[in-house]
């Protein structure tokens, strides 16, 4: 039995068009068992960014409330808001620190950063459960039906995705992904990030 | 003794006790992986079959070009992996029953009775397996497309659409989108399709393995897929195509051909 | 009926039994069977040798191994041929059991006779030892009783090269490259980057550079190989087995290493 498929959960993040996404699956099981189908993964972190914490229910507790005390933190010291990058290096610091003890955590993060001139530019990123960030220009992926999400993803993204576009591509890249994942599914949620809107969504799925 | 240690964590052993302490023997295991991954999709009057050309082992390509699917007879195409040395007997096998029920009733088995026989074949060596992946497509008697998927020891069932091998889990989810439209809801009034047409399935066959190749080291090199026509289905959609080769052998009606494309080497 | 529990088939161990207090050993095994000391199945290979490195090029295949068979980390024979002529047209060459490889070439040996003594006007090319080759390795795989080899088989008939490989699994498969063994790792992505693409204009001097440095490249890195070595060509004009030829090599350079071991500085 591995740690990483105790509970099950698959989450996703993909950047379109001056905008960005990132969804999960809804399941919280005890390996085959289903015991929940409303257990969020996905977290604000601030009003532009994102998280997600598939891998062990209990971390994703846990590390749920040691990001919103480091961001609040962060926060304080800095009297400004963090930006997804720095985020980006926080999470992988904080999962480094327990190098040899993890937390089964598999974090994914999707934001819209601020530049110079005052825009937003896309952001997403996942690192593995130790830290090791991949900062990616398309898609990022992890969780049980992580291969699947590949998969999937990399047949139906195309860059520069209008919002609503972009939240079809990673609607029906997760819905697919999980469908064929016996540790994830049971109704998902998604979040579009935009400039000056968050539109989140929660999708029927199977509920087998 | 060290290695005594290890076993005995709790100190001397029972005397009366067998502690297992005999010779070292490495077991010689039969199998291997050779990666690749094969697929298929039935059309109305059509089959498309399809596989890429790697062969692996651990993380060493061993040749950029050995086929995993085969022409059996002029509407039967199997494709075929897992441990390719079980592979290629197998197909040789097949091959030979096939040749067998020629002799003995002058026409080539029907589609249907080729699977029965994989399926006999294969749970033939229930204890001792051939550590195979098979994907039979071709031509049923009523002239429709068919799929045929079976497992390393027999158990198979008729589909439209199948994956298998090292990509499967990349693989299968995007067909079951595009293919059987699932999550997909028509618009009010419509329906989806039952059946796509032969251009679709074709550009759907190559961007799932253009995307297995970007994400599964396994996968590339090149690719071979095989389309098999019903008897006066249109050959429309293969005009003009590039590298398409026909290999039919009969004038039964049923047309076989093959279009090879390069895939990314890394 | 066998009322002691502990002849049911239950394991015991004192891995995970350690505090068993009934005297399992003095009771009687009932499912032992008989044969497993007599009949000797797996084996591991004995008296070695390393890799075959192999190519196509303009006239036909080169292929070409060292002289060593190792026992062990010992270098034990330094003077044996691995690479062995079948017929006219074909060079087999062999990495693993040295024992398990005389005794293919015997096998060979054998057929060849007796397809010449039926003087059919048909002669065994490489396209035939291959697939008789593949079939023998098959074969004893099936029965968990391999002949523990890699072989590599490269001819020249009818105008036609022939590249190919099969192992110990029956696997095989046909490429214009092939190294066996370690050279899989370190010569074959030299062989790949100097023929592919360049099979039909290699030259035979060409050719054997591309082999000559392959082969000190494994010599240099590879502990179960020797500076000394054959290379076979297989073309129209039949095969022919080089004598052993010494590489030249320097170790100069080793002088300049620092950086390793109780050597920091």
């Amino acid at each position: 039995m591995s740690i990483m498929e105790y509970n099950g959960g698959s989450v996703i993040a993909m950047v379109g068009k001056e905008c960005v996404a990132i969804a999960s699956d809804l399941r919280l099981g005890n390996q085959a068992l289903g015991i929940s189908s409303n257990f969020q993964k996905i977290f604000p972190v601030t009003d532009r960014i994102y998280l997600g914490l598939p891998g062990l229910a209990t971390d994703v507790t846990t590390l749920q409330e040691l990001f919103r005390f480091r961001v609040n933190m962060y926060t304080i010291k800095e009297e400004r808001e963090i930006q997804p990058e720095t985020f980006a290096h926080l999470v992988s610091s904080t999962l480094y620190e327990r190098r040899f003890g993890p937390y089964f955590i598999e974090p994914v993060i999707a934001g819209l950063s601020q530049t110079p001139s005052g825009g937003f530019k896309p952001f997403i990123a996942a690192t593995d459960l130790i830290g090791c960030l991949n900062f990616a220009k398309d898609f990022v992926v992890a969780g049980t039906a992580s291969s699947k999400l590949f998969g999937v993803a990399e047949g139906l993204w195309e860059p520069d995705l209008e919002p609503e576009d972009l939240f079809e591509t990673i609607s029906q890249t997760l819905m697919n992904a999980v469908d064929r994942d016996a540790y994830s599914g049971w109704g998902c949620v998604v979040h579009v990030i935009t400039k000056d809107k968050i539109i989140t969504r929660t999708l029927k799925g199977r509920m087998d | 003794m060290p290695a005594m240690l290890s076993t005995q964590p709790h100190g001397l052993p029972h005397p009366h006790m067998q502690t297992e302490q005999g010779p070292q023997q490495r077991q010689f295991n039969p199998y291997t992986e050779n990666g690749g991954t094969i697929l298929a999709i039935a059309g109305k009057d059509f089959s498309v079959i399809a596989g890429d050309t790697r062969q692996s082992e651990g993380y060493s390509i061993q040749t950029r070009y050995a086929p995993k699917v085969f022409r059996l007879t002029d509407r039967a195409v199997l494709a075929v992996n897992g441990f390719a040395a079980d592979g290629n007997m197998f197909v040789k096998k097949v091959r030979q029953r096939l040749e067998w029920y020629r002799h003995a009733h002058a026409k080539d088995m029907p589609l249907r009775a080729i699977a029965r026989l994989i399926q006999t074949m294969l749970y033939a060596r229930r204890f001792f397996p051939y550590y195979v992946y098979n994907i039979l497509g071709g031509i049923e008697e009523d002239g429709s497309g068919a799929v045929y998927s079976f497992d390393p020891v027999g158990s198979y069932e008729r589909e439209a659409c199948r994956a298998a091998g090292a990509a499967q889990s990349l693989v299968q989810p995007f067909l079951d989108n595009q293919i059987y439209f699932k999550n997909q809801t028509p618009a009010p009034g419509t329906s989806h399709p039952t059946h796509l047409p032969l251009p679709t399935v074709l550009k759907l066959v190559i961007d799932s393995f253009t995307g297995a190749t970007e994400r599964h080291i396994e996968v590339g090199d090149g690719l071979e897929i095989y389309v098999v026509l019903a008897k006066g289905a249109s050959t429309q959609a293969l005009e003009g195509i590039r590298g398409i080769q026909e290999t039919t052998v009969t004038n039964d009606g049923e047309r076989v051909f093959i279009i090879q494309r390069e895939l990314k080497k890394d | 009926m066998d009322h002691f529990p502990t002849n049911w088939g239950r394991p015991r161990n004192d891995a995970f039994d350690a505090y068993g207090t009934y005297p399992i050993a003095q009771h009687p095994r009932n499912a032992v069977d008989v044969f497993a000391d007599g009949v000797q199945r797996t084996q591991q290979p004995i008296v070695t040798g390393t890799s075959v490195l192999a190519i196509k090029y303009k006239d036909g295949i080169m292929m070409a191994a060292d002289n060593l068979a190792s026992y062990g980390s010992l270098a034990r024979f330094k003077d044996v041929q691995r690479l062995h002529p079948v017929g006219d047209y074909t060079v087999i060459g062999a990495g693993g059991d040295m024992s398990d490889f005389q005794y293919i070439q015997q096998m060979l040996e054998e057929l060849v006779t007796e397809e010449f003594a039926s003087q059919d006007g048909h002669t065994l090319g490489p396209v035939e030892i291959h697939e008789y080759m593949s079939h023998v390795m098959y074969a004893r795989r099936s029965k968990i009783n391999p002949l523990w080899n890699s072989l590599v088989i490269g001819g020249f008939k009818n105008g036609k090269s022939f590249l190919s490989y099969v192992d110990l699994l029956g696997t095989t498969y046909t490429a214009s490259t092939i190294a066996t063994g370690y050279g899989s790792m370190i010569a074959q992505p030299l062989l790949r980057k100097a023929v592919e693409g360049n099979e039909t204009t290699l030259t035979e001097e060409e050719a054997l550079k591309i082999i000559e440095s392959s082969m000190r490249v494994l010599f240099y890195r590879d502990a179960r190989s020797i500076n000394k070595f054959q290379v076979a060509t297989i073309t129209e004009k039949g095969a022919t087995i080089s004598e052993s030829r010494h590489l030249e090599t320097s170790w100069s350079f080793a002088e300049g290493i620092r950086g390793y071991g109780s050597q920091t500085q």
